[in-house]
C-alpha cells in the first residue's frame, strides 16, 4: 500500500468505514503480534495484545491526525496494550514464575537434547526468561522496547507516555535487576 | 593529545553508553580505557544485556492479518458518529453497566407500553409523555403516541438482541476448535441485556419471545463458561444443544415475527424514533 493509498484508507477508517479498517488490520497484525510477543513473552497473551489493541485503535481512529504515521500511533496502543494485559496479569506472577523456577531448575545436562552447550543456552533461556517476568510492567516495557525494539530513550517516554527521565530509570531499574538475578550465571561463565 | 577523564561512571552511564546513547561518550570512552573498576563494572553490564538475546517471536503466516480480523470483526466496537451508532454503542463491554441500565429503562417501557396498549382507549390524551422508566401502574400520565413508542423502541432492540445473538450462534456452529474468546466476549455482552429482556417480556405477558429468550439465555451462558480454548469434543456438545433446541431456527423466525409486528401500522406509528442499529 502506497502512502497515498494509505492516507485514504485511514480517512474511510476515521469516517467508520470497516472494510477500510479491515484493509489496515491486515496490513499491520504480523508486526502487531511481534511486538507484542516481545513485550509480553508469551504468545498467548500476545494473541490477546493483537485483539485489544486493534480494537483500541478502532475507538480511538477519530482522534489519529492524519498528518502522523498510523504504523507509529499503533505501535504505542500496542506497547501500552501490553503494559496493561501484564499489569492485570500481575495475581498470576508469582505462580507463573514458582512453575518456571521448578522447571529451570529441574533441567538436567544429561537430558539435554544436544551437547552440554545446548543444555547451558537452555537454562540461560530459561533464566532470562524468569528475570523478565520479574520486572515490573512498566520496566519490561521500556527495557524491551530499548534492548530488543532499539528505541530511544525519548521514543520509549513518547511510547509510554512517560517522562524523559521516568522512561530512562525504568530502564535503569529493569538492567539493575537483570544484572542481580543473572549473576549466578554469569560467574558460572567466567 | 586526549584529556584524562578522572570521573567515575555511574551505572545508570555505563547503560547509556552500552546503548549507544547519553552524553559526554567520548569521555566515557576515555575513561573505560584508564579505569579498571568502570571498565569492571561495564563489561558485567555489557556481558549481562549480551545474554539478554531476543526472544524467538513465533511465525504468523501470510493469512494471519486476515486470521485476526475474523476474530475481531463482531467486536468493533460500534464508531459514536451518529445517534444510531451512539445506542447501539450501549451492548459493548465497556459500557456494560449502563447497557444493563438502559436495557432495563427499555424493558420498562415494553411493560408499560403493554399496558398502554391495553388501556390507551380510556387514557387521557392530552397528558405528558412518561420516562421510558415509567411503571405499569402509572400510565396515566402517557400520550398514546409515546406508549406505542416505547413498545416499538422495545420490540426493536430486542429483535436487534435477536441478531446479534444469531450472528453469535452462527459464528459458534461455523467456529474452528480452538480460540473461541471473542465469541465468550460477544456472548457474554449479550447475556445480562438477554436475561433483562427475557424476565420483562415474561411480566408484558410475551409468552413466546420469553420462551426463546429463555433457550437463548442458555446457550449464551453456556458459551460463556465453557474454556476459551475449547476441545472439539466440547464444542460439538454445545452445537448439539444449540440443534437440539433449534435454537437458531427459533431465534430467526422469532426476530422475523418481531419486525412484522413493529412495521404494524395500527400498533406502530411511522413516527417513532428509531433508536437501534
Amino acid at each position: 500500500m502506497d502512502a497515498i493509498e494509505t492516507a485514504a484508507v485511514l480517512a474511510r477508517a476515521r469516517q467508520g468505514d470497516s472494510d477500510a479498517f479491515r484493509a489496515l488490520v491486515e496490513q499491520h497484525s504480523r508486526s502487531v503480534f511481534r511486538l507484542a510477543f516481545r513485550m509480553t513473552g508469551n504468545e498467548q497473551d500476545a494473541e490477546d495484545v493483537v485483539q485489544d489493541s486493534l480494537l483500541r485503535a478502532y475507538r480511538r481512529l477519530g482522534t489519529f491526525e492524519s498528518r502522523a504515521n498510523f504504523g507509529t500511533w499503533l505501535y504505542r496502543i500496542v506497547a501500552n496494550c501490553s503494559v496493561d494485559l501484564m499489569r492485570s496479569k500481575a495475581a498470576r506472577h508469582d505462580r507463573s514464575r514458582k512453575d518456571t523456577l521448578d522447571e529451570a531448575v529441574e533441567l538436567p545436562a544429561v537430558n539435554a537434547p544436544g551437547p552440554e552447550r545446548m543444555a547451558q543456552s537452555a537454562e540461560i533461556e530459561a533464566r532470562v526468561q524468569d528475570a523478565l517476568r520479574e520486572l515490573s510492567p512498566l520496566e519490561r516495557a521500556a527495557f524491551t522496547l530499548r534492548h530488543y525494539e532499539g528505541r530511544t530513550i525519548d521514543e520509549i517516554s513518547a511510547t509510554l507516555g512517560l517522562g524523559t527521565s521516568a522512561a530512562k530509570h525504568s530502564v535503569f531499574r529493569a538492567v539493575k535487576k537483570l544484572r542481580i538475578a543473572l549473576a549466578p550465571l554469569r560467574s558460572q561463565e567466567s | 593529545m586526549h584529556r584524562i577523564v578522572t570521573q567515575h561512571s555511574t551505572e545508570d552511564d555505563l547503560t547509556l553508553y552500552y546503548y549507544g546513547e547519553g552524553r559526554q561518550r567520548a569521555d566515557i570512552e576515555r575513561h573505560l580505557e584508564s579505569c579498571a573498576g568502570c571498565a569492571a563494572a561495564y563489561a558485567e553490564i555489557a556481558g549481562t544485556l549480551a545474554m539478554m538475546a531476543a526472544p524467538e517471536v513465533p511465525e504468523r503466516g501470510d493469512q494471519y492479518g486476515r486470521e485476526v480480523w475474523q476474530r475481531i470483526r463482531h467486536t468493533l466496537p460500534e464508531r459514536e458518529s451518529s445517534a444510531w451508532a451512539a445506542l447501539a454503542s450501549v451492548f459493548r463491554p465497556e459500557r456494560l453497566a449502563f447497557a444493563a441500565a438502559a436495557a432495563t429503562l427499555v424493558l420498562g417501557a415494553f411493560v408499560a407500553g403493554g399496558v398502554w396498549t391495553r388501556q390507551r382507549a380510556d387514557a387521557p390524551a392530552t397528558s405528558a409523555p412518561q420516562s421510558a422508566g415509567t411503571s405499569a401502574g402509572t400510565t396515566g400520565g402517557s400520550t398514546a403516541a409515546s406508549g406505542d413508542s416505547r413498545q416499538r423502541i422495545l420490540l426493536t432492540s430486542v429483535a436487534d438482541h435477536l441478531d446479534r445473538s444469531e450472528r453469535v450462534l452462527t459464528d459458534i456452529m461455523n467456529a474452528p476448535r480452538g480460540d473461541i474468546s471473542a465469541e465468550q466476549r460477544w456472548a457474554d455482552d449479550l447475556l445480562d441485556a438477554s436475561r433483562l429482556y427475557r424476565q420483562d417480556a415474561s411480566d408484558a405477558g410475551e409468552q413466546s419471545v420469553a420462551v426463546v429468550l429463555d433457550d437463548l439465555e442458555r446457550s449464551l451462558l453456556e458459551i460463556v463458561n465453557s474454556p476459551s480454548t475449547i476441545s472439539a469434543v466440547d464444542l460439538e456438545q454445545i452445537r448439539r444443544r444449540i440443534d437440539a433446541a433449534s435454537l437458531l431456527f427459533k431465534v430467526r423466525v422469532m426476530s422475523h415475527e418481531i419486525r412484522q409486528r413493529e412495521q404494524a401500522p395500527t400498533t406502530l406509528p411511522r413516527t417513532s424514533t428509531r433508536t437501534t442499529t
